[in-house]
């Protein structure tokens, strides 16, 4: 029996509402990606391979080949990347293994806690390093007095200094991706092993790690690439001969021309090394990546004996190196005339009138450009999210490898690619881009998009289709669905990444600092300004609301989305 | 071997997963534990693989406590309701990684698999992954890899509710097959009682954390012991009243629907509340069509309205309301039958030696304890596990 409303109903055509179709609103998402991310790669690897009369050589790259001190400085980036994926991966492991696997004091602190390293600006972590580290730190001045030595010890001058602050920095990258994938282990996996008598070291080792393997990858893929190309770390502890470093001293120096090209040759070369470790590692996550639906999580164990202070003891003591340099950038921040004693012995807030009120641009300049690029972020990056995890668009695959990329990127090589792309005039309308401060944002939007990408992206896929479907069903238009029924359900998810993309956005100092004209210095820039010439109190005073900016969104994030962070990261999962 | 379980408590925090199981499995028997989700049977099940350590009471094979023995050193092996294969192992690998625990030489370890294998019917796939198998041959990878260590006894935890109908019933007789073949001492746990019906010598009915009933499948369909069983196993009819008078095992219990006559499963007395319990394929239609001769006697003679009619085949299902109670009426045989429209008056009848009479509240020992109860309400799971039809006047009116 068919009511008479119902007959009706269906007499009226089906979809009467035009269909914008899908790849009409996907063409300034392409375009988007082609010109601020495709175009300024292009016109890097063309320079890169270009004389100065725009004619094809393989000179610079030949130059660059043959000089001893550039092979030297690769060998050395590549072994400081793999010192710190080692390094990284023994912390994370075992930080990871205890958080997921027992219960213990302070458990839920502690896991907070020890993200919050690789959120924290590593310019300011540095100044902090030395401040607390330093010839002249807090460490050295107490030595010296209690011991009577006379000359300092060297905490972190040389290679080991690199590594310390690259591996107190990077850890948490290995520990999230590897709690994410200890979470999804299912527990009759594990049982099952038990039950044929494989336990202990064993069991880890056959079954327990091969399934962590893929997360495991992905995060260190990201810590070596990243580790690779960082060049502040290395030249405040007085380190040049790494690739990044030189990329950087040869752009910003602007007297050689011959240096400024193979500043651009490293930059080239960085971002297809980058491209090549994201290849390889994808290639290694793929052969090991099962879809296994987890039924049943493993059960934290209780720990007893003295594992109840032994673990809480690891986790402070890692998490205390760890916090070091952001005490240090405190006591500077808020210290008066701070030299030559352990502590500063007069406190003052001058320090913060001087960034904070007679020259607050640092401060204003990067909140604008930052605001300005999660606002790019939000229009590009979550329709981004929506297109990987729900449409058949055509060049899906290429848009999903191009927002993994630039993850991947080094922020040196976009800012280079930037300064060749941009310094022409564009097609068309005629402006120069570098010499306009919407630059900024912009390559702060480019730099920062993946985090807001993967965070939409991941929300989407709890979503089900099925729900939109009957949203659908019940006569609900598209627009409708997605504001009652989507956006109610990813909402926190897409927040999470554009926060997180906020956070790095705040704290960028490789992009902007090589882009930066009078007028659009942001706090790192200043930080940097201020160290250099030796105010160091003000470098500590902006480093330190850098630091509050950062802990305050971490928090936010991780109300928003609990521990599940390893998400918003990682090189290779999709 | 034979499993022996005596009182075993489990607490998990404050709450009482098993309040005291005790259950005798025999040398090569075939044992289903059966019951709700929730109901304990995993657990124990798992107590007895050694995942858990019992609280108190004890696990004996063959009279060696077990408690505080590890799983793999009681000699089982297990299955898991979502196979557990180990994704990055091949099936190979899968089934041969326990003899490689056991030192077992590679030679002994290949011909081993293979038979394993063989037995499960998966030979030539032991090169394959398991995420390329279909769910049926995972699940045989996964009884392979129980086999394969020559267990005493083979612990399966829902190992077929994750496959589709044919597959499941397929494999339902292959690992009965493969368990007659073996003799081997085997512990099933699932909450489709037909399955357990089909399979098992004998079944455990389990429902809040304890065992309601333990017999052969015919025990526990032809004289369940309590409400709960009635309800849970088959389909069931229940129509409660007060009872009228008893005698001889037997009692009249006057209900809504008219005066019910038949044997009584516990003790009754005159003017208490009670339940009458008859399965649908026992009421007859004192129709034209009626199948067989209705019994002669005066009692247990009710009329209501057909409400729907369900074509299953096999078997013609009428839902017929009787003062506001909806029982349900097998028709065998449809063919010889002629099918009655929606609103059609019909009369029927039972006898009273297929109807059971329990003393209301009899769901077992679920009142007896005073313990939290569990997530499901301790009402009759009407028409959700079973199929049964819901007695309650409200629902019954609603319907």
């Amino acid at each position: 029996m068919v009511s008479p409303a119902v007959a009706a109903a269906a007499a009226r055509p089906l979809l009467k509402r035009a269909r914008i179709p899908a790849i009409a609103w996907a063409v300034p998402l392409y375009g988007f990606l082609l010109l601020f991310i495709l175009y300024p790669l292009f016109r890097l690897f063309i320079d890169a391979v270009q004389t100065e009369q725009g004619t094809f050589t393989l000179g610079h790259l030949k130059g660059f080949a043959t000089d001893p001190f550039y092979r030297k400085a690769l060998v050395n980036s590549l072994l400081v990347s793999v010192g710190t994926v080692t390094g990284t991966s023994i912390l994370g492991f075992l930080a990871a293994f205890l958080l997921v696997r027992y219960e213990f004091p302070g458990r839920g602190v502690f896991s907070y806690l020890s993200i919050v390293p690789v959120i924290m600006p590593p310019l300011v972590g540095m100044m902090g390093l030395v401040f607390v580290l330093g010839r002249a730190g807090t460490v050295n001045v107490l030595l010296m007095d209690a011991l009577g030595m006379v000359r300092p010890l060297n905490f972190i001058y040389g290679w080991h200094g690199v590594l310390l602050a690259m591996i107190l920095h990077y850890f948490p990258l290995i520990m999230l991706s590897v709690v994410d994938s200890l979470g999804k282990i299912d527990a009759s996996l594990e049982e099952a092993a038990e039950g044929v008598g494989s336990r202990g070291l064993r069991r880890v080792r056959d079954i327990t790690l091969p399934l962590v393997a893929p997360g495991f990858i992905s995060g260190a893929t990201l810590v070596f690439i990243l580790s690779f190309a960082d060049f502040a770390t290395p030249l405040v502890v007085g380190i040049q001969d790494l690739i990044a470093s030189q990329a950087y001293l040869n752009i910003v120096q602007f007297v050689d021309r011959r240096l400024f090209k193979m500043g651009i040759v490293i930059g080239a070369l960085m971002a297809v090394l980058a491209i090549v470790f994201l290849i390889i590692a994808r290639r290694a996550i793929a052969s090991r990546e099962y879809a296994v639906v987890s039924y049943r999580t493993i059960e934290r164990r209780p720990v007893r004996g003295l594992l109840r202070i032994a673990i809480p003891l690891y986790f402070s003591v890692i998490l205390f190196v760890a916090f070091l340099p952001y005490l240090g950038v405190t006591m500077a921040a808020f210290g008066r005339a701070w030299s030559l004693t352990p502590f500063p012995t007069q406190f003052t807030l001058s320090h913060f009138n001087q960034v904070l009120h007679l020259t607050p641009d640092y401060l204003i300049n990067t909140l604008f450009y930052s605001l300005v690029a999660v606002t790019i972020i939000l229009a590009i990056g979550v329709p981004i999210g929506w297109v990987l995890a729900r449409s058949t668009l055509p060049g899906r695959t290429l848009m999903d490898a191009v927002v993994t990329l630039v993850l991947a990127l080094p922020g040196t090589a976009i800012g280079i690619a930037y300064i060749r792309a941009f310094h022409v005039p564009m097609p068309w309308i005629g402006v120069i881009l570098t010499r306009l401060w919407i630059i900024m944002p912009l390559v702060l939007a480019v730099r920062r998009m993946p985090y807001t990408v993967r965070g939409t992206f991941a929300s989407l896929l709890t979503v089900h289709r099925s729900m939109e479907e009957s949203a659908a069903s019940v006569g609900a238009s598209g627009l409708r669905t997605f504001a009652d029924i989507t956006l109610p359900l990813i909402w926190r998810g897409v927040l999470a990444g554009a926060l997180f993309s906020l956070m790095f956005a705040l704290q960028e100092a490789a992009a902007t600092i090589l882009l930066v004209l009078p007028g659009w210095e942001t706090m790192t820039v200043g930080i940097f300004t201020f160290y250099t010439s030796g105010t160091i109190g003000q470098a500590a005073a902006l480093g330190f609301v850098l630091i509050l900016l950062c802990a305050a969104m971490l928090y936010v994030v991780y109300r928003l989305t609990g521990a599940r962070l390893g998400g918003l990261f990682g090189a290779g999962g999709g | 071997m034979q499993v022996r379980l005596t009182d075993v408590v489990k607490r998990f925090r404050t709450v009482e997963a098993l309040t005291g199981v005790s259950l005798t499995i025999s040398d090569g028997e075939f044992f289903t534990l059966l019951g709700p989700s929730g109901c304990g049977k995993t657990t124990t099940l798992r107590v007895i693989a050694g995942f858990y350590d019992p609280d108190s009471g004890t696990v004996f094979f063959d009279d060696v406590p077990m408690n505080g023995i590890p799983p793999a050193e009681r000699g089982i092996g297990i299955v898991f309701q979502n196979y557990a294969l180990w994704p990055h192992m091949t099936v190979f690998d899968n089934v041969a990684y326990g003899l490689r625990i056991q030192r077992t030489p590679a030679a002994a370890i290949a011909t081993r698999v293979a038979s394993a294998l063989e037995q499960v019917g998966l030979k030539g796939l032991e090169r394959r992954t398991p995420g390329q198998l279909s769910g049926g041959q995972q699940q045989r990878v996964a009884v392979a890899r129980a086999l394969v260590l020559n267990p005493r006894v083979l612990l399966l935890d829902e190992p077929l509710s994750n496959l589709d109908a044919k597959v499941r019933s397929r494999l339902r007789s292959e690992i009965r097959r493969l368990q007659q073949e073996l003799r081997i001492t085997t512990i099933y746990v699932t909450h489709d009682q037909e399955e357990a019906l089909v399979l098992s010598d004998r079944i455990a009915v389990m429902d809040a954390g304890r065992v309601q009933q333990i017999g052969t499948p015919t025990d526990l369909y032809e004289r369940p012991a309590s409400l709960f069983v009635a309800d849970f196993i088959g389909t069931n009819n229940f129509l409660s009243g007060t009872v009228v008078d008893s005698a001889d095992g037997y009692a009249r219990v006057r209900t809504a629907a008219g005066l019910i006559h038949g044997r009584v499963h516990g003790a009754v007395r005159e003017g208490m509340p009670a339940t009458a319990a008859i399965r649908p394929e026992n009421v007859f239609l004192a129709d034209g069509a009626l199948q067989r001769e209705s019994p002669a006697q005066a009692d247990n003679r009710l009329s209501g309205r057909v409400i729907l009619s369900q074509y299953m085949g096999s078997v013609l299902r009428y839902e017929v309301d009787t003062a506001g109670v909806v029982l349900r009426i097998d028709i065998h045989d449809p063919k010889r039958h002629r099918p009655m429209a929606p609103g059609t008056v019909v009369s029927f009848s039972f006898e009273p030696s297929a109807t059971v009479i329990y003393p209301a509240g009899s769901q077992g020992g679920r009142d007896s304890a005073g313990r939290e109860p569990s997530a499901e309400p301790p009402d009759l799971r009407a028409g959700r596990d079973s199929g049964s039809a819901e007695m309650s006047t409200a629902a019954g009116a609603s319907a």
